[in-house]
């Protein structure tokens, strides 16, 4: 497995306080790695941090290059971003927004390329949104929402995803499909970083879990060594209790503690 | 995702046809063939008129609107707002308060070089301030801010103005200049006006891309590889220029860079970077068709052009309002 982008020691302060503080690691192509911890734990600042949107120590390197080196198209090439949310301000197509993962590729004299709307009909149809192609992205459902949102950044073709709970507002079955496809698209060589709230959907799916509590990464592993019933309770202050699913150990939060 | 001109095409048309009747309407009502014959020949009393007092109010007219419509669409997609218009900076304004210092205690005449000089450099004065209060890298709402608080010093900057001048009669010229007017424009006003707004045009023009990015929001436009800080003071700077030298030179000529987006936006797909043509299309449109009206008026004194526009933009702008509404009704929020 190939280093694709890597963090040493990355602090971020905004406002005077240090939201991360000397974060290191490192993201492999061809694996799906999970970002989990508490709310206010520094998970969007880091992933944000990772995508070049805020100004760090310069610590990150994408390829062995310092990020922060990199003009802003390059580094939009090489990561791709979805942050949480959902936003779409205007009333466009479902398919005008997913062209929008093209711009960092795009030609300023020229059109769309058939590279272009190749990934485009890929992305729609693999997060199963190509039928709504035509459809006001505004008028959509939340998870209809969410699913546009994840392809208009499948759609960059980027080597590193970088993505903000994808699965928030997913009904279950939309859940496994946009894990199931992480997963896949894993595979095909992405490296990607995800956040999410759903212990569960994290051990069943990652390669490896990373889990950060006040700014700081406390612990990294396979999911059923990272997840364990003490570190769940000390970091998310939850009982909890594994459960052997067909060989998988996956943690069941019971109690808050 | 083919992209069609239809739209661009049949609002060219229209432009030309408005520029058509601009050039026979006036007070002295020239036949098309009249005003052709005008145009082409420069000779006699028609060829003075067509010449050298409608062919420079037309071209203005034109300008001045699409520089509006224009500066309308991307501020508009700058703040992902349809409610955004050229004047939330305080450009117009500080523009405004400059021309109103020149007519008071300047000296000049309301025609004179001296107005639009004046107000491009307060337009740009303000953008300046603007700039450095809110900081090169300030956010949205810090920007907005300055702008408002920028805005309302020039309108009270003008206030003052019209108070302290010296005597009622030019209070009233300045008043009267400030509800917005083409009537004695030159082609000298044409050519002091001109290279601000084309500067302000491919400024504008030049930050299509990053406009539609935007559609996603901030964090998303910058992964996408946009640079926001450096497209927010780009636009700001580009509004100013051209809408500075539009309220130089015409006075204040409202509702166009509102309205004009909204009347196209729908035709474009809301694509807010589609939409910059277009609008400036609408906006020339709509001035030249301002200006066409207020010399149809039955009295001998002109109605000012910002009145026309207003009293034109602000019913269609509520239709609209009215039109969205009803479709929103019953949409998720």
């Amino acid at each position: 497995m190939s280093e694709l982008l890597s963090a040493r020691d990355v602090t971020v302060r905004l406002g005077g306080a240090t939201v991360v503080e000397r974060a290191s690691l490192a993201l492999h192509g061809g694996e799906l790695a999970v970002l989990v911890g508490p709310n206010g734990a520094g998970k969007t600042t880091l992933l944000r941090a990772l995508a070049g949107l805020i100004a760090t120590n310069a610590a990150v390197q994408l390829r062995g290059t310092a990020l922060a080196a990199r003009w802003p198209r390059e580094r939009a090439r090489n990561i791709a971003y979805l942050p949480q949310g959902h936003t779409f301000h205007w009333p466009m197509s479902v398919a005008a927004i997913v062209m929008l993962g093209r711009e960092p590729h795009a030609d300023p004299f020229s059109g769309t390329s058939a590279d272009d709307r190749a990934a485009v009909e890929r992305a729609l149809i693999i997060t199963e949104t190509l039928a709504l192609a035509d459809r006001d992205v505004t008028k959509l459902s939340g998870g209809e929402r969410a699913r546009v949102a994840l392809a208009r950044a499948l759609a960059t073709q980027a080597p590193v995803l970088l993505a903000d709970e994808p699965t928030a507002s997913l009904d279950p079955r939309h859940q496994l499909v946009v894990m199931e496809l992480l997963r896949q698209v894993a595979r095909s060589g992405t490296a990607i970083l995800a956040t999410m709230h759903d212990l569960t959907l994290a051990a069943r799916f990652a390669d490896r879990v990373i889990i950060m509590q006040e700014g700081r990464l406390v612990g990294e592993g396979p999911p059923s060594e990272a997840l364990n019933p003490e570190r769940l309770a000390a970091v998310f202050g939850v009982d909890s209790q594994l459960v052997d699913l067909g060989g998988a150990r996956i943690p069941v939060p019971l109690r808050p503690r | 995702m083919k992209r069609h001109y239809r739209l661009e095409l049949a609002l060219a048309g229209l432009i030309v046809v408005l520029a058509a009747l601009s050039l026979m309407v006036g007070p002295a009502g020239l036949s098309p063939h009249a005003a052709l014959a005008g145009l082409i020949s420069g000779d006699g009393p028609e060829g003075i008129i067509v010449r050298d007092i409608r062919v420079p109010r037309t071209l203005l007219a034109a300008l001045i609107g699409a520089t509006l419509g224009l500066s309308g669409a991307a501020l508009q997609g700058l703040l992902r707002n349809p409610l955004a218009e050229p004047a939330l900076f305080g450009a117009p304004q500080a523009a405004a308060a400059g021309a109103a210092l020149v007519i008071a205690f300047g000296f000049a005449p309301v025609t004179s070089f001296a107005v639009p000089i004046a107000g491009i450099a307060g337009a740009l004065s303000s953008i300046a301030l603007l700039v450095v209060v809110a900081g090169r890298h300030a956010s949205l709402t810090v920007t907005l801010l300055a702008g408002l608080a920028l805005a309302s010093f020039a309108g009270a900057a003008t206030a003052l103005i019209l108070n302290l001048a010296p005597n009622p009669f030019i209070a009233l010229e300045i008043a009267f200049w400030l509800l917005g007017s083409l009537e004695d424009r030159s082609a000298d006003h044409l050519l002091i006006a001109m290279p601000f707004m084309a500067a302000s045009w491919i400024v504008l023009a030049g930050n299509a891309r990053a406009f539609r990015a935007l559609t996603l929001g901030e964090d998303a436009a910058a992964s996408l590889g946009v640079d926001i800080a450096r497209t927010r003071i780009l636009v700001v700077v580009g509004v100013a220029l051209g809408v500075g030298a539009a309220v130089a030179v015409a006075g204040a000529v409202g509702f166009v860079g509102l309205v004009a987006p909204h009347l196209v936006r729908r035709a474009v797909g809301s694509d807010p970077a589609r939409v910059l043509l277009p609008a400036a299309f609408a906006g020339a449109a709509l001035v030249l068709a301002a200006d066409i009206a207020v010399r149809l008026g039955p009295s001998a004194v002109e109605i000012k052009l910002g009145v026309v526009t207003a009293l034109i933009g602000v019913p269609v702008f509520l239709s609209i309002i009215f039109r969205e509404r009803r479709m929103l009704e019953g949409a998720p929020t």
